[in-house]
């Protein structure tokens, strides 16, 4: 596609927006929120309450490609992931669920908030086919709007993160 | 009525011919365009073809175009059914031979809305 | 869960007979809460108890406000979209025609939600009637303050345009803002919303070339009905129309008011020496 800006031209330039100039934690939950209540069930809620990761946990994440190009990340616990894939097959979820099922269903709500998160954005850009696995790193500490949430009681959070490091003499916090 | 579900997530596969199934649609399903257009040019030709935008092999703009492009399949209702939800992609979707759009997440009930306005809404409907 | 196996299976049979519309076992959290404000408002506290009440003695009024109350959905957008067809096709080519080119034309949407119904209303002017923001103004009022506001704002979420609003007309007349949709501006500078209580004197308005008063009489009875639709003939002009919700009629309730078909829909005209 030739009206995609890859980002890459701005690397040579004096400045490029970082996401916090662009969306706030607000509008990034608004975006899970309707995720959550269309796919997951009428009548589940996304607490804003940050909870602690840990043990075995998954993200899933699309790329963004375009005047921000970065990446929208979730990550949660691995039993979290299956009980998400669950609500979202609802009766249509096997016995047992196999590791790709999971990887599936996951990546489908990364694809869908991703694509949200996308439409906020100035554009075009392109987004990518959704992933699974361990988090991309973080490449600016500058260039990240994160949400952390709980849902049925269980932390998840949603990170919208540049995908290029800080450019010199830009602020780091 | 017949409908083709075309996804890359089977998740979503199921969820979307779970809902047209239980409007009384027969549907069949399809990874990506490609797999799509091999379940047309098999001969089985349905009233309506949901279809994702990003997928591998063939997305959904390219398998609209290819579609409108065959006299054969002029008869076919295509929604695109996708998180692309920009302004442009839906005008692209529209000029590139799309009836309809919905943009993921979805619900049911905005499915039969949009099912409603196709006139594709069976007589009979499931609450 | 207070609704019985009974109650739940009698509306079932109710709705599928007088709408062809299939209540799956599992809804009954949606009969709970659609029936429940109708129960309130007649004062019996639960919903199996209004339902055996109208079970035990149904009259037509009683059992179309059930099938009425669980087969509409006020947040959708051209859903039942027969009276807004009738609007482009019959009724503003006839009203255009009666009225001098400088008289402008006034809709008033009587109970309009969060703003779905006024701007459908817009959009469909915008495309079919040229300059239409100044040959027609449309008057939004509801009861809560907060959907009036909303209204004003004329700003969707994603689920919200998802329901019932063809994509060419989103993209015609919406653009993003941000994670919601915003009406255009020439849309909203031809709605005017403000509260309005139909269960109460109206205030000054119109006089209404048109009116939009759909899923509303449902939830009064029938001296509410009654003495609503004659305030409402008050402030409308003599040769205008009236839009109700599919399931509902002046018939039997308020004998001033002619019945009229429009395409595939019904339209209710102030009859004459009323």
């Amino acid at each position: 596609m030739n009206d995609v800006d890859t980002g890459e031209r701005r690397r040579s330039g004096e400045t490029r927006p970082v996401i916090t100039e662009l969306i706030d934690e607000a509008t990034v939950q608004s975006i899970a929120e309707d995720a959550w209540t269309a796919l997951v069930g009428e009548d589940e809620i996304l607490l804003p309450i940050p909870g602690e990761l840990t043990g075995d946990i998954v993200s899933s994440w699309v790329d963004v490609v375009g005047p921000w190009t970065g990446t929208v990340v979730l990550t949660t616990g691995r039993e979290t992931a299956a009980g998400l894939t669950r609500a979202l097959l609802g009766d249509h979820a096997p016995d047992e669920l196999e590791d790709e099922d999971i990887a599936d269903a996951f990546g489908e709500i990364a694809n869908v908030v991703g694509g949200n998160v996308k439409a906020a954005l100035p554009g075009p850009s392109a987004l990518s086919l959704p992933d699974v696995g361990d988090a991309p790193a973080v490449r600016n500490p500058a260039d990240v709007c994160r949400l952390d949430v709980l849902w049925r009681g269980e932390p998840l959070s949603i990170s919208v993160q540049g995908a290029l490091p800080a450019l010199p003499g830009a602020p780091q916090n | 009525m017949r409908a083709l579900v075309i996804d890359d997530s089977r998740a979503m596969r199921r969820i979307v011919s779970g809902i047209l199934e239980g409007l009384g649609y027969e549907t069949q399903q399809a990874g990506h365009g490609r797999e799509g257009l091999d379940v047309l040019d098999g001969g089985w030709l349905p009233e309506l073809v949901c279809v994702d935008w990003n997928m591998p092999v063939m997305d959904g703009l390219q398998f609209v175009s290819a579609v409108r492009a065959n006299p054969a399949y002029r008869q076919l209702t295509i929604m695109m059914v996708t998180s692309e939800s920009e302004h442009t992609q839906i005008v692209r979707a529209l000029a590139a031979g799309a009836h309809e759009y919905m943009i993921k997440p979805f619900t049911a009930d905005a499915f039969r809305d949009k099912l409603a306005l196709l006139g594709l809404l069976p007589q009979e409907v499931a609450l | 869960m207070t609704l019985t196996a009974t109650s739940f299976d009698w509306v079932r049979a109710l709705v599928h007979k007088e709408s062809a519309i299939v209540l799956q076992p599992g809804k009954e959290y949606l009969v709970e809460a659609r029936l429940l404000p109708i129960a309130r408002q007649m004062g019996i506290p639960d919903v199996s108890t209004y339902v055996e009440s109208v079970r035990s003695r149904p009259s037509p009024d009683s059992t179309r406000q059930i099938v009425e109350a669980l087969t509409t959905n006020e947040t959708s957008w051209f859903r039942d979209g027969d009276p807004f067809t009738a609007l482009t096709s019959t009724v503003m080519p006839a009203l255009l025609a009666a009225r001098g080119p400088n008289e402008r034309l006034q809709i008033w949407s009587a109970a309009c939600s969060s703003g779905q119904e006024p701007y459908t209303i817009a959009m469909l002017l915008e495309d079919a009637i040229p300059n239409a923001a100044s040959r027609v103004s449309i008057t939004a009022t509801d009861l809560s303050r907060e959907m009036v506001e909303r209204t004003k704002a004329g700003r969707f979420s994603q689920l919200e345009v998802n329901r019932g609003l063809p994509a060419p007309m989103l993209v015609r007349h919406f653009t993003r803002a941000g994670s919601e949709w915003e009406v255009a501006p020439q849309l909203r500078r031809m709605v005017t919303a403000s509260e309005c209580n139909l269960a109460a004197p109206l205030p000054r308005m119109g006089p209404f070339d048109v009116v939009y008063l759909r899923n509303v009489l449902i939830y009064f009875d029938l001296p509410t009905k009654q003495a609503i639709l004659r305030r409402v003939r008050e402030l409308m002009r003599p040769d205008g129309w009236l839009f109700l919700g599919a399931a509902e009629t002046t018939l039997g309730v308020d004998d001033s008011w002619e019945r009229v078909v429009v395409g595939r829909s019904s339209a209710y005209r102030p009859l004459k020496g009323n």
